[in-house]
Order: C-alpha cells, then structure tokens, then sequence
C-alpha cells in the first residue's frame, strides 16, 4: 500500500504529470547520515499517518476525496542541500505543503525560500528556538512556516525549572558543539535568569560529535562541585557522559533535552542512564488504544521492534493528521488557503499525542507561541528508569490518567510527549 | 587533587589513544608492503562492529565472536585490495585514495541499510566499573582495550619476525622488486597485507564498541586521529604509533580540560602540523636522503 | 588555429547559453542550481591547481572554502561593506592563508601534505565555531546581499555575476596554468628534484600554486556565503571536502572543463535520485555504457579484464539492486559509491580526459603547428675557450653519520675540456656530484666556479650560478611532453610579469620558448617526437632528453651523471655522439660514467675516486694503467688487466 503511493508519487513526478486529484505533500529531513534516526522516523511516522487516509480513501477536499502524494527529499543534515531542497520545493506549482526538518540550520539556510513563495511548512522535529525566531526578529508580517515540536525554550525552561524543584544550586551545563547543543546552552542560562537566578552554572562544557571520552568535562564539572548536570546533546554522546560520570564516581542527576529519551541513549547508557530526566511528548508505550495502534503500526510497517526516536514519528504521524485537517478545511489544495485554515483550526484533531485544539493562530512577529503548537502543558518530564522512560514526577501521571478518563475530547492519556530538535 | 586530575585526564586520554593507534597501526601494515592506505578504514572498523555485534545476538559466545570478527575485517581488507587497490598499484597511480574512499562509502551505505542508522550498545562479558589504581579510576573495559591493542600488535610483530609468510611481508616491505627477484610474490604479500590490516580493523572496532557505541559513524572522527597518528609517528613505526597514539590521546584530554573543551583538538593539531614540517617522514620515521 | 577556433568556440557558447538561461528560465529552481554550479566551478577549478597541477591530495581545500565565506559574511555584517570589497575579502582571506599554509606543507608529500591540509581544515572548523564572539559560533550567522552598485540583487543578477567571475577565473587560470607557471608546476609534481635542478623555484612555485588554489577557494566561498546566506562551521567539513575530490577527479584533472563537469555532476547527482524513473533511465544507460566499453576493450585488449568488469558489475549491481530497493534516497551514499567506482577504474583519466580523446578524434583536431626551430647558435651561443679553471673542489668532505662519502676531495675542471670522473661502486662519484649540484651541503671544504664561491646546499642556486645536471636515475617530467620538458628549464625566455601573464600576454613568449626548446630537441634527435610525453619516449630517447633539458639552462657547466647507464650499444653511440656536439658548442662538462669505453672516447682528463679520496688523476690512457685504479676495479693489485669485458674496466 505504502509502496504504492510511494511509487505513484514518484512516477508522477518523473512524468511532470499534474494529477489534479492529490494532495502534494512533501517530507524532508536527513535520511542518511548522522541525524538520520530522527529524520527517517519522522517520515516513517508521517508516511504511516498517510498511508491511513489513503486507505480511508483520501482526504475530503471540497466535493471529492483525494489521495495524498508523498515527495520525499533528503537533506543529509546539511545546509546546502537543505537550501536547494527548499528552492526545489518553492517552484513546485502544486505543492500543497512541507512536512518536515530535524535540522535547525537547515531550516535557518531552506525556510526563507519557502517563506517567499508563501508555501506552507510544518516544521517538525526542529526545536532550536531560531528557526522560528528568525521570522519575529525580521519583522515577518505573513508567516507560512508552523512549528510542530516543543520547542527548547519550554524544554529548557522545565529542565531549570525542575533543577530548582529539587533544591540543587550549583550546576554544570554541559553541551555539544552543535547548533542544537549551543542554543540549548544559551536557552537553560537565559532561563535560569528568568527563573531568578536560583541556580549557579559552577562549569559550562563542550564537547564534539564522535567524542567518546568525557572525562576532562565531568572532572572539571565535578571539581567545581556541581550538584546536577543540565545536558544539552544527542544520542551516543549522552550515553558517553553518563557512562564517564560513573567512571568518575561522579553521583548527579542529568536533567536535558528530549533527546535523552532516545533509545540510542537510553540502551547506551544501560543502568548509568537511571534516575536520568528530560521533557517528554510521547514515549513508545502502549498505554492508550490509540498509542498502540500506532506503535505496532510502525513495527508491522518498518519490520523493526523499535522506533529509532519515538519522539520523532509521533509528532511526524500528529503533523500529518493536522496538515490534513487543514486541507480538509480550506476544501482546496492551494497551499495559501492551507495556511489560511491552519491558523485557524475548528476541528479538534485526535492525534496520538494529544487530541489538538486550535493549535495555532493568526502570525504574531511578537510571539512565535502563534505558530507554535506546543504549550508547556502538553509536556511531562520523564525519566529513565531500568531502560524505560518513566514518570518524573507522580502529579504528571495522576493529571493526564486524570484528562484522559474524564474528558475525551481532551489529550488521549499519554504521558509524556516529546520535543526532538537536534541540529548539527 | 591537582596532580591526580592531571594523572586521570592522562590516563583516561591515553587508553582512548591505544584505540587511535591500534588502527594507524592498520594503516602501516598496508604502507609497508603497497605504499597505500586504505582512507575507507573506518568503515571497515565500523562494518566489522557491526558484523561481531550480529553474531553476538546470534547467541555467538565472546571467545567464538572475536575470531569471526576478525576473519570477517580481513575478508573486508582483501575486498578492498582487490577492487579499489591492486589496479591503481599496477598503473602507479594515486587512484587508490579515491577508490578507498569509494569502497569505504558503500559500505557505509550497506551497514546504514543493514543495521540501521542509530548507535547501539555492544554487550561485552568484561565489566564497566571503575577500579581505582593510586587514585585514578580505570574501568576494565579500558584496561581491556589496553591489553587487546598491545596484544594483537605484538602478535602480529611475532608472525612477521618468526614465520615464512611474514619474512615474506617483511622483504617486500624493505624492497619490493629485490623481493620479487627472489621469488616473492609481491601481489600476494600485498593482500596479506591487507587482510591483516583488516583485521585489526575489526579487532579495533569490537575492542571500542563496548565504549563508544556501535554506530555508522562510530569511527568517523577515530579515523581522522588514526590518521594523524599513524603520519606523525612515522608511517613504518610500529613502536611509534603506540607512544604518540598515547601522547595525542593524553594531549587533548589534558587541553579540553586546561584550554576548554571546545580546544580540545587545537594543540594536536598544530602540533602536527609542526611536527610534519620539521620532520616529514613523522617523529619516528626512518628519515629519508635525499637520493637521485 | 583550427583547434584554438574549436576550444575557444565551445568555450564561448557554453558560456552564452548559460548567461541567456535566466531570460528563458523562470523556474528559480533551475537558476539556484545553475548558481551553484558555478560557484563550485570556481571552487574545484581552485582545488585542480593543487590535486591535478601540484599532483598532492589536498584535504584542505574546503576550509578555504569555509574561510572565505565567513570573511565575506562579517564583511557584510560587521563591517557594513558592500558586495565586491567582500568577494575582495573573500580572495584575499584565501590567498594569504593559502601562502600561510603552504609554508609548513612545504616540504610535505603524499599522506604527510595530506594530513597537514587536513588538520589545517579541523583547526579553521575549530576556530569558527570557537569564536562565538566574532562568528556566531555554531549558531551559525545569517547575512543579506547587500545592494551591487545600488541595485537589489536578484537571483538572476546574483547568478550573472556568478557567471561572470566563472568566466573571468576561466580566463584568467586558462591563461596561467598555459605559461611556464603551469608548467613549473607540473613539473613540481613529476620531479621536485629536478624542477629545482632546473632553476626554476620549487619553493616559490609550490607557495604560489598553493596559495592561488586556496584564494580561489576563498572567492567561491565569498558567493557561497551571498547564495546561501546562512553559514554555520559544520558545513565545510572533511565530507564535503571528499565530494570535493571526487568532483575533480571524476570531471578529470589538469582540465578547466573537467573541474566544469565535477562540479555539474557534484550540484546535479544527489537530484537525480528524487526521480524513480530517471533513476531507472540513468542506471540502466550507465549499464549499457560499461558493458559495451568494457567488451570493446577486452576485445582490442586496451583494457586489462577487471578494468573491464568491474564498471559491469558496478554498474549491474545499480541497475538491478535499483527495482528491489524500497527507497533509493535511503542508499544515496551507496549509489553514488557505485557510479564514482565504476568512473575512476573505467576513465581513469576523468570524464574530460576520455571527452578530449573522443572529442579530438571527431573534429580531428591537430595540435597547433610547432614554430621553425630557433638558430642554435642563440639558444646555446659557442662559449669562449677561456682556459682557466672553471670548477675547483678543495679539500671536499661529506659524512653522512659514520660514513665518509666524500673524504678530502681537491680537483679542477679546466674550461671547456670533459672530464671524466670514476671509480667503482661506492667510491662517492655521486656524492660528489650532489654536493656540486647543491643537493648536499658540503661537510666541509670550498667549490668554486670561474673563480667565484659556489652556492651550497640548494639546487636551485646552484643551478642559477650556471650549473647544469642530469641525473643517473631519470628525472625527466613524465606527463610533460619532450618540448615541455625543455621549456621548463629555458633560461633568460620569460620575463613576463605575473599580472601580464594573468591577461594572456605570455602567448608573445610561449613561440620563442617552443622554437628555442626545438632547437635543442634537433641537437639531440628528438625534434620529430616533441609531441609525446616524456615517459613514452624510449628508454635511450629519454636519457638524450635529460640532456637537452640541461642545456635549455645555457650552463657553463653541464654535469653528466652516467648518461650511457643501461643504453644498448647502438644508444650509447649516439649519446658520445650528442655529447661531442654539445662540447663543440664550448660548454665544460662533467662526465660520471661505468662505460671506459666512453670514458676513453670522450675525456679529456680524468680523476679516479676510490673511499672518497683520489687515487688517481691524468689523461684516460694512462690512469687506466695505474695500479691503484686496477687493485679498485678488481680488488687485486697483481696481474695484468682483462682484456675485454665491459663492465669494470678496459675496452
């Protein structure tokens, strides 16, 4: 089935064919190279959400159904490709609209070319703060680029929030060298101002991507006598700092980005990752029906018993459904009446992280939050515990077992969600 | 406190160092013997993990996956030799550098296909907690990195001095046409050569999996050090390798705790290139005369 | 001229086609990759100087690249400056880095130079990302285009003015890399030894190239910075310095169009794959091309059989595995891993280096006929027969450690006389030799010429003071043609300034050049083969060569370093017979020789070295009686010499 669309899609394309009866969705994000866990889970994720309405027959448009056609795209994590990819996208005449872009800097090299042809995109796993706040600082009047993921100013502002809840007063940040690492590091000290300057950043640390010997950060973290470590990074190298801190001796809680729930850091890390917490939007459990049709979903689909990054295809898959709400909407495929109809979404859509309820709103340039559809309250923090993410704290799990019994039309009782961005 | 931050940090530094030199020792093997290195050797270290990693979740005990690791570099090494080296010898071109790097990127591609794309953990019998030795912590992990990348190098030193075969390697090395005029195949001592360098790819990349993970880019950024590593300490030095692989490995350990972790790589890398600027054929290299 | 008509004809409408192609083209798509594609012709015409001309594996290209853009972007942002002092920036960022590093990879080849241009990359990556306070660090730094000459800049305009600086770099490289600077520095790649025995600067060559490479790489980088306008360190890393490499191997070095083709195949290839069918096409023609190719070779036997398969089997594999495959995006690396392979071991020589062949065959293209050979008497002007000494070693000593080459060496070399110098194996004639030609520095003890200090210890000087060598194993430019060969080391030819010879004004020196280097390959016979390279020259017509080189220097003192080694008899006849004529012409030469035949028929006066002393000096007859040069040759001071037998002595 999958396939098919996929080969379809492809043939009509090579053909130049403009097959007035689909939707145009394209999907990009590094599916090769280092990011690729994240980028091929969100297309996966989103393909799987495709696949569905495809084979209820397509989405709704005006008088008819159409089908929706995949355009996928790999930028390689790199900005150059990104940039062409998105030129490439721009003279598309059809396109109803991007999914897509683990990136940050891809998205800070590609979005402007999308943005002045108007061409609605759905940014999704990126969380670093500046691909949205680009658009605010230029003065954007019109803004056809959305965000689906929370973004590191809400993780960072739960992760500080969360070291002040536990009484520490002297941390260490530590990040990689990164666009994702360096504005994390940059979101958690604004942060901390905001927050009243409760805690001490006693050590700030580095590190690049490949380092495997963290030893010479966490002794000066530790030397400096920092209580907790705010980490902000990805995959592998998490795993080599909580597998140095124990080699050190070095007994404190890493509290980072979402990245941490990420089964590359998690397995890697084996029991030195316990006790581990970071922000969450979805965590691959079965707990809800609608959770688990989705993750046995995606093992049937891609032959694997695990998500590379749960996170990731969760928010691919819910994007999709919301894109496709809006089309349904605007009753058209004009891309421009898609954007229209996303700021200002009536239907509530059940996705498997939450159920949305008018997601965005009207482009504001002095609040990205309108183009975001992340609040803080969609996110729980979790933590690692024996291999799994857990809850962080028991009130998190009580409120949303709480929602999802009484309220059905609010969130499906997931407990964590997930915010992804990694940037190289 | 001071002096045992500084031991830690070199300690720590140097065993990751052994790892480097493990695998420029890799590279020597095949230089003596062919003038050529292999730039794809990464993804033969990487390939390999995977390959061991495998068979271990095949229910393959430790001691029978470390030898069908290492059968399976060797085989890798002698793909290479055929396809991407031993016509550009012949021709006495440079086609070599390419075409390594070519044969390393399918590879790359394979193992991302095959494997997937995300890092693992290799499960290893020996154990990760620290012990302490006057004050610095060591994991056994390390010190079996330690013991395995001096072991296979002196193994391999032994059957290049004690058997026919590796008199054989050691002839061509000295000088490959007197060599062929004794009857010494030259060609075939050459994929010797690269089998042999193969497997110590592989044995580098079970010994490091444990630490750092096995991944497509695992050895992305191990192979640009080996390389560093292999050129400075002089690219027929085997003793050379182990003391600058150590050196280079304790160097940015100790600067990305005195200049700040960002300047890790700095000071190597200007020493390097210092270094090759007063000594071209490397630190411990045979330094050449100038002959015509 | 029919040629020169044809290339520059292909070049101009290659270059008009591109420049009308935003007045037909609206798609901005086309136009961001037709932009791009320049840029990266800039960029890999800059890298060719270095990896073709220089013939070193540069890793560090694309941190010129990275250098460039970021001075072009905080030109712009920090400093407020418009779009051409930026792209100034830019180039200048790029040369002077350049020439900063070539310094310590000066000395560097293969691996070693390698490595040193590679971590130069890691350490600017570094430094980039570091500097937060000045680059933005890995947050990476945005920039606009400023106005050019107060116009908003289109992508139309942005990409003419792309276009433009292609067609300028075109220019003005096509110009360059066809003067002697292009020669010196394939000759630097072929035999630095001998480029530097030839008087022409290693040192200042190997900077120069270096440096103009990396400012070029600099430039491209100026208006990678104002096409992306968004940079971030992480981009210009050692994977993109391998497509980098790829690309000009794959277009074909040593070529302007070759660079051209690998940057379109670089720009191009990760878009063909978005495209299922044209994936299909594409593969299943790339089969068919190897298959036939292959097949055709095997049969003329011009191809070895795994040149001929493997691009089969590469190409099967991608032709087939194509229909199984779910996603080919998921296998890019693995794809283009394929098609690269099967390129390099097909067309060795690049894209462009197969084209020239097939291209030159269609239009039967002839070389541009070779001017009349100048008169020999201006290339080579009779010495004087002065008769003081025109070489004097006192007390000469080298040591090399324990060993003493050279052991207290004093002997002179009347002018224009031949003189002979031998001894057995290891008694230090090549020893000497190097000292005189600068190769070595002396121990200790005095050279002089014509009365004046020698230099020590450079080749280069010593050439200059009017010393001429060749070398007992060849060190003729091998991919150079035999005139090329010559021209390399003509003397007092080219006085073009560098500006002057970027404008093509090197065109009025390149005839003289050609004729006077004719002249001289007539001297030695090879006037009808002046066309080919030198290393399909037979064994014997290369050694003849070596010394035509020699002579291109006008030396007062030409060194013969066993010129008659390894020639069959019928050579060795006209190699005494090239060797009368050029000390016809007065030149004083010295004659290291095996042959006592040679030795017998040529010297005028000959010394015997044996341990690196003297042991006997005089007329050949007679030192060839001497009891201590028989004991030397034969290891016994008894009996009578043999009578025969080439090798030791008599003949």
């Amino acid at each position: 089935m999958l396939r098919q669309t996929f080969y379809g899609a492809l043939l009509t394309a090579a053909l130049g064919l403009h097959a007035g009866d689909t939707v145009k969705l394209a999907i990009t994000g590094p599916f090769t190279g280092g990011s690729a866990p994240m980028g091929t889970s969100t297309r996966d994720g989103a393909k799987l959400a495709i696949a569905e309405i495809n084979a209820a027959g397509g989405i709704q448009v005006g008088g008819k159904k159409m089908k929706i056609e995949v355009i996928e795209r790999d930028d390689e994590a790199k900005n150059e490709r990104g940039a062409l990819i998105a030129q490439e996208l721009a003279a598309m005449n059809d396109l109803s609209g991007v999914i897509g872009t683990v990136n940050t800097g891809v998205c800070m090299a590609g979005d402007r070319h999308l943005q002045e042809k108007g061409i609605t995109k759905i940014i999704c796993p990126a969380a670093g703060s500046a691909s949205m706040t680009q658009w605010s600082k230029a003065g954007v009047k019109d803004l056809s680029i959305f965000r689906f993921a929370a973004h590191d100013g809400i993780q960072a502002a739960m992760v500080v929030e969360e070291a002040i809840n536990r009484k520490f007063t002297k941390v260490a940040v530590i990040f990689d060298s990164t666009n994702y690492g360096v504005s994390g590091r940059d979101d958690i000290l604004n942060q901390i101002k905001l927050q009243g300057n409760k805690l001490q950043v006693v050590a700030q640390e580095k590190f690049n991507i490949g380092d495997k010997d963290m030893t010479a950060q966490l002794l000066r973290s530790k030397a400096a006598g920092a209580q907790a470590v705010l980490i902000w990074a990805i995959g592998p190298e998490l795993a080599a700092v909580s597998n140095g801190m124990a080699k050190i001796g070095m007994k404190a809680p890493l509290i980072g980005g979402w990245t941490l729930s990420m089964s590359n850091y998690i397995d890697n890390a084996g029991k030195n990752g316990n006790g581990t917490l970071m922000p969450q939007t979805f965590i691959e459990e079965p707990i809800t029906p609608r959770a688990k049709a989705f993750i046995d979903g995606y093992h049937k689909t891609y032959h694997v018993d695990r998500i590379p990054s749960a996170v990731a295809a969760a928010q691919g898959y819910d994007a999709v459904l919301i894109f496709a709400a809006a089309v349904k909407q605007a009753g058209s495929t004009d891309t421009h009446k898609i954007k229209a109809a996303l700021e200002d979404l009536k239907a509530p859509v059940k996705g498997v992280i939450a159920t949305w309820n008018h997601p965005y709103s009207k482009w504001n340039p002095a609040d990205v939050t309108t183009h975001e559809a992340f609040r803080r309250e969609q996110v729980v923090m979790g933590m690692v515990q024996d291999g799994r993410v857990v809850f962080g704290n028991a009130a998190d799990r009580a409120r949303l077992i709480k929602e999802a019994a009484g309220t059905p039309a609010k969130p499906a009782a997931k407990p964590a969600a997930k915010t992804k961005g990694k940037t190289k | 406190m001071n002096a045992l931050i500084i031991g830690q940090m070199a300690v720590s530094g140097a065993l990751m160092g052994l790892v480097y030199a493990l695998i420029a020792y890799g590279f020597q093997l095949t230089y003596a013997t062919s003038k050529s290195i292999n730039f794809g050797q990464g993804e033969l270290v990487m390939v390999s993990a995977f390959f061991s990693l495998t068979l271990t979740n095949l229910g393959a005990p430790y001691w029978l996956m470390v030898p069908g690791g290492l059968l399976f570099g060797a085989l890798l090494g002698l793909i290479v030799e055929r396809a991407g080296v031993r016509l550009a010898l012949e021709q006495k071109s440079e086609g070599w550098i390419l075409l390594s790097i070519i044969i390393g990127l399918f590879f790359f591609s394979a193992a991302e296909n095959i494997w997937g794309r995300d890092d693992r953990p290799f499960p290893t019998p020996i154990s990760a907690d620290p012990i302490n030795i006057f004050g610095v912590d060591v994991t056994r992990l390390e010190l079996s990195v330690a013991v395995g990348v001096l072991a296979i190098m002196g193994l391999v030193e032994l059957f290049k001095r004690r058997t026919l075969l590796g008199k054989a390697f050691e002839a061509v090395s000295a000088d490959r046409d007197a060599a062929e005029l004794m009857g010494i195949s030259a060609t075939r001592t050459v994929m010797l050569s690269y089998g042999l360098s193969g497997a110590v790819a592989a044995l580098a990349g079970i010994l490091v999996s444990p630490i750092t993970t096995v991944g497509p880019t695992m050895a992305s950024a191990l192979i640009l050090k080996a390389f560093s590593v292999a050129v400075v300490a002089g690219l027929d030095s085997g003793f050379g390798v182990v003391v600058i692989g150590m050196a280079l490995g304790a160097l940015e350990s100790l600067a990305s705790f005195y200049l700040g972790s960002g300047w890790r790589e700095a000071p190597g890398l200007t020493l390097l290139i210092l270094a090759l600027a007063v000594r071209p054929t490397g630190v411990f290299g045979k330094a050449a005369i100038r002959k015509v | 001229m029919r040629r020169i008509l044809l290339l520059r004809g292909a070049e101009l409408i290659v270059f008009a086609l591109l420049g009308t192609i935003p007045l037909l083209v609206v798609n901005p798509y086309a136009l961001g990759l037709l932009t791009l594609l320049a840029i990266y012709g800039i960029l890999l015409i800059g890298l060719d100087v270095t990896v073709g001309y220089l013939g070193q594996v540069n890793l560090g290209h694309v941190a010129f690249l990275g250098l460039g853009a970021y001075a072009a972007g905080l030109a712009v942002t920090r400093f407020g400056l418009g779009m051409v002092p930026a792209l100034a920036a830019a180039l200048v960022v790029g040369l002077l880095l350049g020439a900063l590093l070539a310094l310590p990879a000066l000395r560097l080849e293969g691996p070693q130079f390698a490595l040193a241009t590679l971590s130069f990359a890691a350490l600017s990556t570094t430094a980039l990302n570091e500097l937060e306070s000045l680059t933005g660090g890995a947050q990476g730094l945005s920039l606009e285009r400023p106005p050019l000459f107060g116009h908003a800049i289109t992508p139309a305009i942005f990409y003419w003015l792309c276009m433009i600086l292609l067609a300028l770099v075109w220019m003005v490289m096509r110009n360059l890399l066809s003067s002697q600077w292009g020669r010196a520095f394939e000759a630097l790649r072929d035999s630095p030894i001998a480029t530097d025995a030839m008087g022409v600067g290693t040192y200042y060559h190997k900077v120069a190239a270096f440096s103009l490479g990396s400012g070029l790489g600099g430039l491209a980088g100026g208006l990678y910075a104002f096409n992306f306008q968004y940079l971030q360190p992480q981009s210009f890393v050692y994977e993109l310095m391998i497509i980098l490499l790829l690309g000009v191997v794959l277009g074909g070095r040593k070529s302007l169009w070759g660079a051209f083709v690998g940057a379109t195949v670089v720009v191009l290839l990760p878009n063909l794959l978005s495209n299922r069918l044209l994936f299909h096409l594409f593969s299943g023609a790339g089969f068919a091309v190897a298959l036939v190719s292959g097949l055709r070779g095997l049969l003329k036997k011009t191809t070895r059989p795994f040149q001929a398969f493997a691009p089969v089997v590469a190409m099967g594999i991608l032709a087939i595995g194509g229909f199984f495959v779910e996603n080919t995006e998921d296998w890019r690396k693995g794809i283009f891993a394929l098609m690269l392979f099967s390129v390099v071991v097909g067309l060795p020589e690049g894209v462009m280096g197969f084209l020239a062949i097939f291209l030159a065959k269609l239009f039967r293209m002839p070389p541009s006929a070779l001017p009349e050979p100048s008169d020999l008497d201006v290339v080579l002007p009779p010495r004087a027969q002065g008769d003081g000494p025109m070489l004097v070693l006192a007390d000469l000593r080298r040591h090399f450690g324990g060993v003493k080459a050279v052991d207290g060496l004093s002997m002179q070399v009347r002018a224009g006389t031949i003189h002979g110098l031998i001894g057995p194996n290891g008694s230090g004639k090549s020893t000497v030799v190097n000292v005189i030609s600068g190769l070595y520095t002396a121990t200790s003890g005095g050279m002089s010429l014509r009365g004046a200090e020698l230099p020590q210890g450079s080749l280069n000087r010593v050439a200059r003071a009017g010393v001429a060598r060749t070398f007992q194993n060849l060190q003729l430019f091998s991919e150079l043609t035999a005139i090329e060969n010559v021209m390399v080391a003509l003397k007092g030819v080219y006085k073009m300034p560098l500006p002057l010879v970027l404008l093509g004004f090197a065109r009025l020196e390149e005839r003289r050049a050609q004729a006077d280097a004719l002249a001289l390959l007539d001297l030695i016979g090879l006037k009808d083969q002046a066309r080919t390279k030198a290393k399909d020259l037979t064994y014997g017509a290369q050694r003849f060569l070596e010394i035509a080189r020699a002579l291109a220097r006008k030396p007062d003192l030409l060194i013969l370093d066993e010129p008659a080694a390894g020639l069959a008899h019928p050579d060795v006849i006209q190699q005494i017979e090239i060797i009368k004529r050029v000390h016809a012409r007065g030149v004083t030469i010295i004659l290291i020789e095996h042959h006592m035949d040679v030795v017998s028929e040529l010297c005028d006066q000959v010394t015997v070295l044996d341990g690196g002393k003297v042991i006997a000096e005089g007329a050949p007859d007679v030192v060839k009686r001497h009891p201590k040069v028989i004991e030397a040759y034969l290891g016994t001071a008894s009996g009578p010499a043999p009578a025969d037998g080439a090798e030791p002595l008599p003949a």
